[in-house]
């Protein structure tokens, strides 16, 4: 098969236009892939803790309290970034509190993206009653102050990291139901769809089969931006004594214990602080870029 | 209805719940004072809070008042008393003192007020401190006399945790009014009370003892600690209290403000689940118990945590507090005997157990004390799991419904009463709200103690339960507190042994 | 128009009815209300005495049913500590929150709208990298650290500003500023999309082409289209304002509704923590309703659609 695939001419005058734009996205997506490279080694470090960490994040040192960073007056290469109020290296504190901060985000977003992806999917596919049920249901929780009930079941059930998790995990889910089922609704009614539905095909194939792959990267970076708000709200619960408990550390819970000291020994909360704020920064960088990627299109 | 008329009833709606005006006062005749929390009530009898006690100095007067200088118990409303056999005191009342509302003290005061604590139907909370007086007679306008069950060496202590209230406004304005409604005979009135906000308080232009030297006191409510430190050093609050330790110096190198502090009748520990009430637990074992006691370095963390502030005692009684022995010495930090302990008691490789943690509000720098005791316990084997509970209330009721074990943050106020009975009774004596530690011969004592006013014999027979209590150990015995307040440099003031703040005797500091 | 109002409404009253029931669901979520109302000591007597006194002893849907009707009439009991009926507790402590909740939306659109149109205008220029930077920066920044900053530098430092407290329009600025910079950054890239979808539409290109001035395009046109999914996500995002709420309430010592009803939640003084939930949801409820009317109102279509 010798045969060479002719280009229209419009097709050629169309290509140099197109590939301005693909250069243009992939201009834009280096922030992506810096961000990307960063995150790779903030989750690394928070996988390889015991190996990275340089000291124990627990091991407490009360006659070398509030040893400020090394570059500082006072400061030893000992603890790179200084001590906290009972003379817990911070840098193995920071390292450490990484690994409580990732998962709660990752796992309260895996939580609420599952619920809010099957009621999104459910009111959009089946509309009619089971719509109705599931947007009010929505409307309910959108009108609750739902930071409050979550606040309640906290301090009734105790902060432990799967409370935690569960009730962050259950707070979002709105957020993924309104924008699936609004896409869902849109989609039932492509050719695609009818044409299964005319094969007999079952509800679930259809759904999870036909639909649910035209949503994957809708939901991918809605997940990823918020992840990054989910471990700003753990840092939240903290300032309110509802976080991850002491000794243990997360960067919600350091943050909240150094807030006191931001007068004298600002490093304690500083480092955890800056540790949020490069991540959700981060990952804030790559939903961006991702979502530029997939579908520039997407209103978000 | 228009829309524009809608507009119009709206705006003039927000505009009405617009925050008032500031009152009339100027910052030079105004003292402000700072709370992490607001009172439930005006009512001191009907409170559990220190906030109570505090607020009620300002605007009511007690029968007996402590001396701050000297820690003694001196009269105030009342001019003397004598116990007139084991079980009658006679109380000589002040003449010419007048509530706010101009109605005058008497005896019938004294009476209402105690009737009204004493009857079980009020519920109110104070009713356990005066639980051993039986009734209150007027013998005369300006005496009176108090039945007890019993002797009661505590009497005149106890005057000094009571407010004096109207008997008019008890019969008129009844117990509801009361709640809001502050009719006292002291330095201080209530102008104003925004819940959760502020309380704005005038001079009682007519009391009978020396004139305040504010005119207004601001009692504000600041919840959080970095603000009140930020509020005292920007001048905008006066006297602060409770600043955690490792803070001293951003107050004192501030050039605004100072800090000021003083031993304070409060005694802290980890109470120890001795007698089981949350179920079995390995505390149970006095050798664990011991263990325990040993294997924690408490000077160190005086010394490095709290940069010296607190006072080491081998028991729960207060180096302060009346029947405290000197003689008897703390457990010295032991490792290698706390192992040996603990492997005698069946815990080789030792255990785990949870650690209720909280009550951050009344002993400042509480957290990283724990982190520094659960550490220390860590290297013994006892593996003790935090879980916080942030507020005192439910932290408190977990504690008296004895759920709080097997091990917990507890300190003990003594409300205020100088004597080691006031903390022994509460915090040790089987079968009370606060006590999780039962024995037979300790509460002996404690009965003993209570049963006769001779000094010399309740000094000996303390002496007693503060061995046995060492001896047995019965919690992990920490320290006594040290109170650090924040004052501004435009005022003189001083930190007070008895964590009671009185703002009328703040007095403008010279330039 | 008004057929669209109705069918408003009566979603509105599942959802009022919806939020009760929750609010009712948060006493039981915590077991016996009594074993926390009585001291230890109570005997098992006065433990059902009080079950009866509270209605404990009869079966869910008439306690519901009690509930409700007490509460519409405003009435959820008295406060478990201090003796004060709930409700003018809350109805006390909600003016300050809601001029801060206003204020701190103020802010944020005072920031948000010009740089989000700027940003709009002039996409993918450096203007426009600065105004998402910014807002990225503004998401990842946790208000209380924010707040306390502001504290230390301008009333510590600068002496500028009180550093808490409520009274005054100084009081104001910090407070009001911490929850703007918390809402900022979602309204900034709302204002952007919105503006950017407007302006490739066919109207403003006919305008355009008609001569219209570019300022009069942008405020005329392009802005007021781009003001409805602002106004909608503004009016759900009330609910996230109330976290904001919170901390900035904490941080300031601002006696609003927010501390107030944490507080309670912390101390478990049910009757004040379901009248704040309740009177809360409903505002929500109201601004959400009165969001859907505004946007009916300046986009005809939405009705159609809904």
């Amino acid at each position: 098969m010798s045969a060479v695939v002719e280009r229209s001419p419009a097709a050629r005058d169309l290509a140099p236009a197109a590939r301005r734009g693909a250069l243009r996205r992939l201009a834009r997506l280096r922030w992506g892939v810096g961000a990307a490279a960063v995150m790779l080694a903030i989750v690394g470090a928070a996988l390889l803790a015991p190996w990275v960490s340089p000291h124990d994040p627990l091991a407490v040192d009360i006659r070398h309290r509030l040893v400020p960073p090394a570059w500082m007056e006072g400061g030893t290469t000992r603890h790179l970034l200084g001590t906290d109020q009972v003379g817990r290296d911070l840098l193995a504190r920071v390292i450490y509190g990484g690994r409580v901060s990732l998962v709660i985000g990752v796992f309260a977003v895996l939580i609420s993206a599952t619920l809010g992806v099957l009621g999104g999917l459910a009111a959009g596919y089946f509309g009619g009653r089971t719509d109705a049920v599931v947007m009010t249901l929505l409307n309910v929780m959108l009108s609750f102050p739902f930071v409050l009930l979550a606040l309640a079941v906290i301090a009734v059930l105790g902060p432990s990291l799967v409370n935690m998790i569960f009730v962050l995990g259950v707070a979002d889910w709105p957020l993924y139901a309104r924008v699936i089922r609004a896409e869902t609704l849109a989609i039932r009614e492509r050719e695609f769809i009818t044409a299964g539905r005319a094969l007999g095909m079952s509800h679930a194939r259809l759904m999870f089969g036909q639909i649910f792959p035209n949503l994957v990267s809708l939901i991918v970076v809605i997940a990823t931006l918020q992840v990054a708000r989910v471990i700003i709200l753990e840092s939240f619960l903290s300032f309110l004594g509802l976080g991850i408990q002491p000794p243990t550390p997360a960067w919600g819970n350091m943050l909240g214990e150094g807030r006191v000291y931001m007068l004298n020994s600002w490093w304690i909360a500083a480092f955890p602080g800056l540790a949020i704020f490069v991540t959700t920064l981060v990952i804030n960088l790559m939903g961006n870029a991702l979502r530029d990627w997939l579908d520039p299109h997407m209103k978000l | 209805m228009s829309r524009s008329r809608l507009a119009m009833l709206l705006l003039l709606a927000l505009v009405l719940a617009l925050p008032d005006a500031p009152a009339a006062q100027t910052k030079d005749d105004t003292v402000v004072y700072a709370f992490q929390s607001d009172v439930d009530s005006w009512d001191p009898p009907n409170s559990v809070l220190r906030e109570a006690i505090i607020l009620g100095y300002q605007v009511f007067d007690h029968l007996a008042v402590r001396d701050l200088k000297t820690g003694r118990v001196g009269p105030n409303l009342a001019t003397s008393w004598r116990a007139l056999d084991e079980t009658t005191w006679e109380v000589k009342l002040r003449k010419g003192v007048r509530f706010h509302d101009g109605y005058p003290f008497t005896a019938a005061a004294v009476k209402a007020t105690f009737d009204r604590v004493l009857d079980p139907k009020n519920k109110l909370t104070a009713r356990g401190n005066h639980a051993k007086i039986k009734s209150v007679e007027i013998v005369d306008d300006s005496t009176v006399r108090f039945k007890t069950d019993g002797p009661y060496p505590l009497f005149v202590e106890r005057l000094t945790a009571q407010v004096m209230q109207s008997d008019k406004v008890i019969k008129e304005k009844g117990h509801q009014w009361m709640q809001e409604n502050p009719i006292g005979t002291g330095p201080y009135k209530l102008v104003r009370w925004n819940r959760k906000q502020e309380h704005l308080l005038v001079r009682n232009d007519d009391y009978w003892g020396a004139k305040p030297a504010f005119k207004y006191v601001r009692v504000r409510i600041i919840p959080e600690t970095a603000t009140q430190i930020a509020e005292l050093i920007s001048g905008g609050v006066d006297v602060i209290k409770a600043v955690p330790p490792d803070q001293m110096d951003v107050i004192d190198k501030s050039g605004q403000a100072r800090t000021s502090t003083s031993p304070i009748l409060r005694t802290a520990m980890l109470q120890l689940d001795q007698a089981a009430r949350s179920g079995p637990n390995p505390f149970t074992d006095r050798r664990v118990r011991q263990a325990a006691n040993m294997a924690v370095d408490m000077d160190a963390i005086i010394k490095y945590v709290l940069n010296g502030l607190g006072d080491r005692v081998a028991t729960g009684v207060n180096p302060m507090a009346f029947g405290f022995d000197p003689s008897l010495k703390p457990y010295k930090p032991d490792l290698a005997a706390a192992k040996k302990l603990l492997a005698a008691a069946g815990y080789p490789n030792g255990f785990e157990v949870r650690f209720r943690t909280g009550l951050a509000i009344v002993e400042p720098g509480v957290q990283q004390t724990n982190d520094a005791i659960v550490a220390d316990l860590a290297k013994a084997g006892i593996v003790a799991k935090q879980n916080l509970m942030g507020d005192v209330g439910p932290y408190v009721a977990q504690v008296k419904e004895g759920k709080a074990g097997p091990m917990f943050n507890w300190s003990w106020g003594y409300y205020s009463v100088f004597d080691a009975d006031a903390i022994l009774y509460d915090v040790f004596k089987c079968g009370e709200s606060y006590s999780y530690y039962c024995n037979k011969e300790l509460d002996d004592l404690i009965q003993a103690g209570r049963s006769t006013l001779d000094p010399k014999k309740r000094t000996e027979i303390y002496v007693k339960a503060q061995r046995l209590l060492f001896d047995d150990a019965a919690y992990i015995y920490k320290w006594g507190l040290r109170g650090v307040w924040g004052i501004s440099n435009r005022v003189e003031y001083a930190a007070p042994r008895d964590e009671i703040d009185r703002m009328f005797i703040v007095t403008p500091r010279r330039k | 128009m008004r057929g669209y109002a109705a069918g408003q409404l009566v979603q509105l009253v599942v959802v009022v009815i919806g939020i009760s029931m929750l609010a009712f669901a948060i006493l039981y979520v915590v077991g016996d209300p009594v074993l926390l109302l009585l001291p230890q000591n109570a005997g098992k007597e006065e433990f059902e005495r009080y079950r009866r006194l509270l209605g404990l002893d009869q079966p869910l849907y008439v306690q519901y049913w009690k509930f409700a009707s007490r509460a519409v009439r405003g009435d959820f009991g008295n406060s478990w500590y201090g003796d004060v009926p709930a409700f003018g507790l809350v109805l006390q402590r909600m003016p300050p929150t809601i001029y801060l909740t206003l204020a701190g939306l103020g802010v944020a659109l005072l920031i948000a709208l010009p740089l989000g149109i700027l940003a709009a205008l002039q996409r993918h220029s450096f203007v426009d990298n600065l105004c998402t930077a910014l807002a990225v920066a503004g998401q990842a920044m946790p208000i209380f650290w924010l707040g306390i900053m502001l504290i230390i530098v301008f009333a510590v430092r600068l002496k500028a500003l009180p550093a808490s407290g409520y009274g005054t329009w100084q009081h104001f600025v910090m407070p009001a500023f911490t929850l703007g910079a918390f809402l900022a950054p979602i309204t900034m890239r709302l204002v952007r999309a919105g503006v950017i979808e407007v302006m490739n539409m066919e109207y403003i290109k006919t305008a355009r082409a008609k001569g219209v001035g570019e300022r009069m395009v942008v405020i005329k046109h392009a802005f007021r289209n781009a003001c409805i999914p602002v106004i909608t996500v503004l009016g759900l995002q009330f609910g996230q304002l109330l976290g904001g709420a919170i901390v900035t309430e904490t941080v300031f010592a601002w006696p609003g509704v927010a501390t107030l009803t944490v507080e309670s939640i912390r101390n478990q003084d049910f009757p004040v923590v379901q009248a704040a939930v309740v009177l809360l949801a409903l505002i929500i409820v109201v601004v959400n309703l009165c969001v859907d009317l505004l946007v009916g109102f300046i986009d005809p279509r939405i009705r159609v659609r809904a």
